[in-house]
């Protein structure tokens, strides 16, 4: 396994220059699962002979044609909440072990229609909620980087997948901090993007006014090409959003001399302190960041124990609505740690609830006015390195308030970056957020970020 | 401060959200009840009756 992994843009290239084909790229990422994924559990379902058979179509087109965009030929894995006509779609769930779609979701359309091959379906937590469970009919997925490490979740797969090269890129979904999250802890760059600007419809919902569908890949410049294929409006879902999609790509390289950042210090100094490996990678980031030309402010807003609160009542109660018929009838065959989730709902009111989503409009509000003068803001993304996979605590919601709910409470785009490595050697990472719709200018700092730093230049050694 | 559950009320909660647990879960769930009504007291700010809600409806294209 020592040949180098590409990113999208790197085999794009190739591809077009008929330098590599989509065939030997697609057996690479296979023999990489082949080898790694008895150990990473970053697949439930491969798609081998599709993924094959698809290359092979890819690699004719483009012989006669040329490729019709950046992602044609390009090994893609999707996340197992994301509907696959066909392709059995579990949601990582004994309740829908035998579940096969009969439509794909948008997103898996929309990646389909680029021309993508399809290497299989990713691990996640169950309905994309709780936490690693090991009562499940799939183990969870491990770090790329220590295998006895966690991922963070719940697009857990997909971080695993695409730090070890079985695939270039995948989809994740985000509701609070699960597109971020693995992102962060498995050295991978992934972008929740503007609350609307990639459909739903078709993703098995977690919290329906929380939930977002992005990209994740190596780094920026690769979610850049994703985001591409993946925003515009989808008359599938309702929060779908009309708005002209820009090109992402465009302002990749142009530096970023005079944007103006601000930091959220009291988040992960303060409110929620940090270690030492991830203080230090924002740290470092700020004075990159500064050097980049950058201009550096401080922001303050409110504590972020009152975002989480904000965004953990208004999940609760959102996921217990979505499966409320199978918690009354089926709760039982949930996993443990979805099942615990699911409970707490039964404490909070229809009026908690709704205080909760008059909180949500006054924190918006709020950000809105933190971000006026700004590009961006910046924070942390996970409090440090990852933790054993046997050592997450199963009611971190209390216990460890999350950097990355403020954004989804907000409908903010946020993105995670690594920023380096901790004391143990494991990734960590920042959290870079930018105003609505300005996905462009989050793309444009994280894609500077990660070209001024070496920490791209090193993938995990699985071992 | 929030009003910690009685037994009474903390059953009839599970049983009004249509919930059958064992005693063990029963048992665990009782000691993060705090934990939500901590999150409840957090989002109820002074802030009158005029307040309106984040998702408060509004006419899309496709609702015309």
């Amino acid at each position: 396994m020592s040949a180098p992994i590409p990113t999208i843009a790197q085999a794009a290239k190739q591809i077009a220059a008929k330098q590599l084909s989509p065939v030997e790229l697609t057996q690479a990422c296979l023999e990489r699962v082949e080898a790694f994924d008895s150990r990473l559990h970053a697949f439930i379902h491969l798609t081998e002979e599709r993924a094959l058979a698809e290359a092979r179509a890819a690699e004719a087109a483009i012989m006669a044609n040329g490729p019709s965009g950046p992602l044609h030929g390009i090994p893609i894995g999707l996340k197992d909440i994301v509907d696959t006509k066909g392709i059995p779609t579990t949601c990582q769930s004994k309740l829908l072990q035998d579940n096969v779609p009969d439509s794909d979701a948008t997103c898996a359309e929309k990646l389909a229609a680029a021309g993508t091959v399809l290497i299989g379906k990713l691990t996640t937590h169950e309905f994309a909620d709780g936490g690693p469970s090991f009562d499940l009919p799939w183990p969870p997925a491990r770090n790329p980087w220590n295998t006895e490490h966690f991922t963070a979740g719940s697009s857990s797969g997909t971080g695993a997948a695409v730090a070890s090269g079985m695939i270039l890129c995948g989809i994740g979904t985000d509701t609070g901090g699960s597109i971020r999250g693995p992102a962060a802890l498995c050295g991978i760059a992934g972008l929740k993007p503007t609350y609307g600007l990639v459909s739903r419809a078709g993703v098995a919902p977690a919290a329906f006014s929380l939930d977002h569908i992005g990209p994740m890949a190596w780094n920026a410049e690769d979610c850049a090409i994703m985001l591409q294929t993946l925003a515009g409006h989808d008359p599938r879902d309702p929060a779908s959003a009309s708005r002209p999609v820009p090109d992402y790509s465009a302002a990749l390289g142009s530096g970023i001399k005079g944007l103006k950042i601000g930091v959220i210090h009291h988040f992960h100094e303060t409110d929620h302190k940090v270690s030492t490996g991830t203080q230090h990678g924002i740290t470092a980031a700020i004075a990159t960041f500064r050097e980049l030309g950058a201009e550096i402010r401080e922001v303050q807003l409110s504590p972020l124990q009152d975002w989480v609160a904000c965004g953990s009542l208004i999940s609760i109660v959102e996921r217990a609505a979505a499966y409320e018929e199978w918690a009354r009838t089926r709760l039982a065959e949930f996993g443990e740690r979805m099942r615990s989730r699911l409970m707490l709902s039964a404490f909070i009111s229809g009026v908690d609830y709704l205080q909760a989503v008059r909180r949500r409009r006054e924190l918006r509000a709020e950000l809105k006015a933190a971000m006026a003068e700004l590009d961006v803001v910046l924070t942390a993304v996970l409090p440090g390195e990852a933790p054993k996979i046997d050592a997450v605590p199963k009611w971190d919601l209390f216990q460890q308030p999350s950097f990355m709910m403020p954004f989804n409470v907000a409908g903010y785009p946020a993105m995670s970056i690594c920023s380096g490595f901790g004391a143990g050697g494991l990734p960590v990472a920042i959290q870079v957020v930018g105003k609505p719709f300005q996905e462009a200018t989050v793309l444009r700092i994280a894609d500077a970020f990660e070209k001024a730093t070496p920490f791209r230049d090193r993938r995990p050694n699985v071992t | 401060m929030p009003i910690r559950i009685t037994e009474e009320a903390f059953d009839y909660l599970i049983a009004r959200a249509g919930l059958t647990l064992t005693d063990a879960e029963k048992a665990e769930l009782k000691t993060v009840c705090d934990g939500i009504a901590a999150m409840a007291e957090r989002v109820r700010k002074p802030r009158g009756r005029m307040a309106e809600p984040a998702l408060t409806y509004g006419f899309a294209d496709e609702d015309l």
